[in-house]
This record gives structure tokens, C-alpha cells and sequence, in this order.
């Protein structure tokens, strides 16, 4: 029983970084219908660019803070170079774009950074937090905090500020929302930035606890994907429920039948809510994309 | 010239260039070969079809494991094996169809590439084909008396990609293939015509991992060691790229594309390490990730389509 605490604990911290990649996946999609496979990279770009400034002598935070930018930074670029120039292309072929943009950020982060293994300080000092019995590292504040602050600030955006509507209706209605002076391809560049934004941060606060590598950044995508196609592809509380969900049942068949089993898991149940109920937990209708 | 004939010439000139290149190339035009076959059943799934998936690794894999299996653990011949690694993967494939079908574009593609993902846990989770550590000293073809050397790897490998390119030629210029034109031209129109989409689709994907399941097969008992990363999803990555470089549409799209892909690989490899000296590893994937975001943007047809423009006009 308190091994199974244990997983589910742990798989509370996994999942909150699940949810903000999903929480990625979710704007882009919403803004732009286009599946962003190259979403894991950014928690890449993040995590990588926080370790290796820390170890090259930077104080944690100022490096954290950089890294969140150089993310934002690579979702700017990754648009102008190869969502812009290929806007009038239809669905697969942006499927394959996003997929040889995920390729190509990783090969980018090899270059950069080599093979090694990086690793980052925990942000704050302190013991291990104890919660009826099971334990996170400190750092797990950390990791929790920032979801509680993203889908905050991303709540009262679309909720209550003007831009955060315009966008809303951009999504309900393109057509109608541009005749009314919508600018709808500065919202697609700027769902690219806030989602590369998020996912950088969420790697950014993850990589203390498991460390940075170049190749990150695939697992945290494909993790990142089933949280939102679980929540549901149009719901940002979705991708919240669904990173947490996946997150702590990886923990349990990785805990409970075997390590390797965690990703199987989370794949099969991908496939189930996609033939089940594939508008997701909290998802509307699946929008045709 | 026809599918098949153009397909014999080729064969020709594969037996006779293996003779005269060194053993470490005969090595990759094998390579090619059996990417080839894989990547022709996915042009006739993506291209013809117009659908897409992201986990044709995982039927390579069926293929390659199936006859590995019987050949370790039953001794059967691998000719056997190559018939059952393609019977296994159009089995699956099969039975998976009815829950990936019945999806479009990016649902189908997440649903493809998780399956891939789930085929790849269960050869890693499976001890009975050995688990991570994969199958080793699978036997190697034999066709009386003769034990195949990299030689008729290579030569069995092409006359596969001969047949299946005369084979797949037929195929896309028979109703069946215009059939599947409609259908990637708007699946409600193809059905309004009176094609059965959902039907046509499901025997194009099995075909396509009857092909990817030979490629396995045969593979399995060229490399004599398989394990579960020889076929993981950057492997349904490289056959996407594939597909995409030589034109998605086109059945010589597919072997032009295996090749670049499988020649880029080890030149990167070995080049780019002399620019950059850190570089290390799969230093390939950069400019494959570039190669195709280039492909799609600039020349979305495939290298083929401008070859093939040219020769209409």
C-alpha cells in the first residue's frame, strides 16, 4: 500500500510536467489544427539550456529564466521556418513537417550539446516533503507550483482579458473572427511561442529531479501527446486531468508489473480513448482538422 | 516501360554491381533493398491512399521476429519464415485496422505511431523472443546447398523489390489503384462512386505491412540479430522520410528515397564528426529532420515528380 502511495506521489510530479506539455499541444491544435509533434523538444530545449548554463557557473534561476526564453525563442523560429512557408499545406503534410521539425530539433540539441547527461541543483534547499508517508524531493514544490501558476495565468487569460477572448473566438470561428480584424496568423505564431514557452519551463523545473539529455525531449512529446488526446485535444482543464492521470498510471504499471511496461500503458491507452471517446475526458466534438 | 520490365533492368544491374563493389557496399544495397520494400507498401498507404501511418517499424519488426522465432526455436527454413513474417504482420495489421481506420489525418497518425510504440514495448516485454536482449544467431537463407552470402542477400533483397515494384505497378493501374485515388481525393466522394473506402483502406494497409513484414523477415536473417531498437519508431520516422524524398505517390519515389536515406546515413555519420568534433552519434537526424521539412515546403512531390514532369512535357 505505501509502495503504491509512493507511485502515485511520484507520478503526480511526472504528470504535472505531462500537462503542461499537453497543455502545448492544446493551443497549437486549438489556434491552428495542427498536431505539433515537435512539442517534446521544447522541454528538451528548456532543460538542456538551463543544465548546461548552471554548469557552466550560472546561478540556477537566472539560468532557468534564460532557458524559458531560448524555448520561446526556438517555437518563434521553428514557425517562421517551417509552419509559415508550408501554411497552405493540408493535414499529413503538416503531420510530416511537425515530425521532421521534432527530428531536427533533437539533432540540433546533439550538435549543441553532445551525449552527456546534464544535471541542474534543485532550485530551493531543503529535505524531502512528506505526505502521509510517501516522499517527494523539494524540488517538487517546484515542479507542482509552476502548473498551478501556467494554467492559472492561462485561465484568466482566456477568461478574462480582451486578447485572451479574441483568441477564443478565433478558435470558434475563423472566418467570422478575421472579417471582424482578428489577426489569426499572429495568434498561430504566438500559440508556437506560448506553447515552446510552457514546455521549456516545464523542463526547466523537471530536469533537477531525472537531469537533462539531449534526447529527452521524445518521451516527454509522446507523453505530452497521450495527456492531451486524454483530456481532450480543445480543453486546456483536459490536459491538466490528463497529464496527471497519465502520469500516475505509468508510475503504477512501471511500479506494479514492470518499468518497461510504462510506456506501453500510456500507448494503449491512447488508442483506447481515441476509438472510445476520442473527443477525450473534458474534450467538446473532435474538430476535423 | 512498364513497372516489371524497368524493375528486371534494375535487378540486372544490381547482380551485376555486386560482383564489382566491395562487400561493405553490397551491405547497403541490401539495406536498400529491404527499406525499399517497406517503403513501397507505405507509398501505396500514404501516397495512394492518402492516409498516413507513423509505426510501419513495428510491422518490419513483426516480420523480422516472426521468422526469427521459428527459425531459432523450431528450425524452420527462413523461406518459410519470410512467407509467415508476412502473414504475421497482415494478421495484425488486420486485426488493428478496425480501431486505427476509423481515423483520419492526425488522429489516425497518433494512433499509428502509438501502436508502433505498443508493438515495440511488447517485443521488449516478451521474453519468450528474448526480451531486450533481443534474438541472435538467427540461421541465414539457404537454397540448395548454397548459404547465402552478402551477395544474394543483396540479389534476393532486389529481386523482392522487383516483384513487389511489378506487383504494386499493377495494382495502382488497375481500379483497385484509381480506386484509391478517389479515396485520398475526399473519401465521401470515393463512396458516392459506390468505393467501399473503408474496405479498400484496410486491404492497402494490410498490403503495406505484407510488405514491410518480407522486408523484416528477410532482414532478420541478414543482420542474424535483431533486438527491439532495430525497430522502434526513429526507424518509422526514416520510412516516413523515405517516402517523402523520393515522392510520396510515386513507386520509384520509394527505392530512391530507401537509398538516400540509407546513404546519407553513414556519411553524415562519418562526415560531419570531421566539421564538428563533438558531434557524436546519430548526428544524421538533424539533417534528415531538415530534409524533410525542405521536401514538403519546396518540392512537395517528391524528387520523382519533378523526373517525371519533366519527361511529360
Amino acid at each position: 500500500m505505501e509502495a503504491i502511495w509512493q507511485y502515485v506521489l511520484a507520478g503526480v510530479v511526472d504528470g504535472a510536467i505531462f500537462a503542461l506539455v499537453a497543455a502545448g499541444f492544446v493551443l497549437i491544435y486549438q489556434v491552428t489544427g495542427i498536431i505539433n509533434f515537435a512539442q517534446g523538444e521544447f522541454v528538451m530545449i528548456g532543460g538542456m539550456t538551463a543544465a548546461s548554463l548552471a554548469t557552466a557557473g550560472m546561478p540556477v534561476l537566472a539560468a532557468a529564466g534564460i532557458a524559458v526564453v531560448v524555448a520561446a525563442a526556438a517555437g518563434a523560429l521553428a514557425y517562421l521556418v517551417a509552419i509559415r512557408p508550408a501554411r497552405k499545406a493540408t493535414g499529413v503534410t503538416l503531420i510530416f513537417i511537425t515530425l521532421g521539425l521534432d527530428v531536427a530539433i533533437r539533432g540540433l540539441g546533439l550538435f549543441v550539446w553532445g551525449t552527456n547527461p546534464y544535471s541542474l541543483p534543485a532550485f530551493s534547499a531543503g529535505n524531502a516533503i512528506a505526505i502521509f508517508g510517501g516522499v517527494l524531493p523539494p524540488q517538487a514544490a517546484w515542479v507542482l507550483g509552476t502548473d498551478a501558476i501556467v494554467f492559472g495565468a492561462l485561465y484568466l487569460f482566456f477568461r478574462h482579458t480582451f486578447v485572451g477572448m479574441a483568441v477564443r473566438a478565433a478558435v470558434a470561428n475563423p472566418p467570422i473572427a478575421s472579417a471582424f480584424g482578428i489577426p489569426l496568423r499572429r495568434f498561430a505564431f504566438l500559440s508556437f511561442v506560448a506553447a515552446a514557452a510552457i514546455g521549456g519551463l516545464g523542463g526547466v523545473v523537471i530536469t533537477p529531479i531525472p537531469g537533462a539529455q539531449y534526447d529527452m525531449g521524445l518521451t516527454y512529446g509522446l507523453a505530452g501527446f497521450v495527456a492531451a488526446v486524454l483530456g481532450g485535444l480543445d480543453s486546456l482543464p483536459g490536459a491538466l486531468l490528463g497529464g496527471f492521470v497519465l502520469g500516475i498510471l505509468e508510475h503504477l504499471a512501471g511500479g506494479l508489473l514492470s518499468p518497461g511496461w510504462e510506456q506501453g500503458i500510456a500507448f494503449l491507452l491512447l488508442v483506447l480513448v481515441l476509438v472510445v471517446r476520442p473527443q477525450g475526458l473534458l474534450g467538446r466534438a473532435v474538430r476535423r482538422a | 516501360m512498364g513497372y516489371g520490365r524497368f524493375a528486371l533492368v534494375l535487378l540486372g544491374v544490381v547482380c551485376a554491381l555486386v560482383w564489382f563493389v566491395p562487400s561493405y557496399y553490397t551491405g547497403l544495397v541490401t539495406q536498400i533493398g529491404l527499406y525499399a520494400l517497406v517503403a513501397i507498401g507505405l507509398n501505396l498507404f500514404m501516397g495512394y491512399a492518402g492516409q498516413v501511418s507513423l509505426g510501419q517499424a513495428a510491422f518490419f519488426g513483426i516480420g523480422a521476429y516472426t521468422s526469427a522465432t521459428l527459425a531459432v526455436k523450431l528450425g524452420w527454413t527462413p523461406w518459410v519464415g519470410m512467407i509467415a513474417g508476412a502473414f504475421a504482420a497482415a494478421l495484425v495489421a488486420y486485426v488493428l485496422s478496425f480501431v486505427a481506420l476509423r481515423l483520419r489525418e492526425n488522429l489516425l497518425a497518433l494512433a499509428t505511431l502509438a501502436l508502433g510504440i505498443v508493438i515495440n514495448v511488447v517485443f521488449n516485454q516478451w521474453e519468450f523472443i528474448g526480451g531486450s536482449s533481443g534474438i541472435k544467431d538467427i540461421p541465414g537463407f539457404a537454397l540448395a546447398g548454397y548459404t547465402f552470402s552478402p551477395r544474394g542477400y543483396a540479389i534476393l533483397a532486389w529481386a523482392l523489390v522487383a516483384f513487389g515494384i511489378w506487383f504494386a505497378g499493377n495494382l495502382v493501374r488497375s481500379s483497385f489503384g484509381r480506386s484509391l485515388i478517389a479515396i485520398s481525393a475526399g473519401e465521401l466522394g470515393a463512396q458516392a462512386l459506390g468505393i467501399d473506402g473503408e474496405r479498400l483502406k484496410r486491404q492497402t494497409f494490410v498490403l503495406s505491412t505484407v510488405y514491410a513484414g518480407v522486408g523484416g523477415a528477410v532482414y532478420a536473417s541478414y543482420a542474424s540479430y535483431i533486438d527491439p531498437t532495430s525497430f522502434n519508431f526513429l526507424l518509422s520516422v526514416d520510412f516516413v522520410l523515405m517516402s517523402v524524398v523520393g515522392g510520396i505517390r510515386s513507386l520509384w519515389g520509394a527505392v530512391i528515397g530507401a537509398a538516400v536515406v540509407v546513404v546519407l546515413t553513414p556519411l553524415l555519420q562519418s562526415l560531419v564528426p570531421l566539421v564538428m568534433p563533438s558531434a557524436r552519434g546519430d548526428v544524421q537526424t538533424f539533417f534528415f529532420g531538415a530534409l524533410l521539412i525542405a521536401m514538403l515546403i519546396l518540392l512537395p512531390s517528391g524528387i520523382t515528380s519533378r523526373w517525371s514532369a519533366a519527361g511529360r512535357t
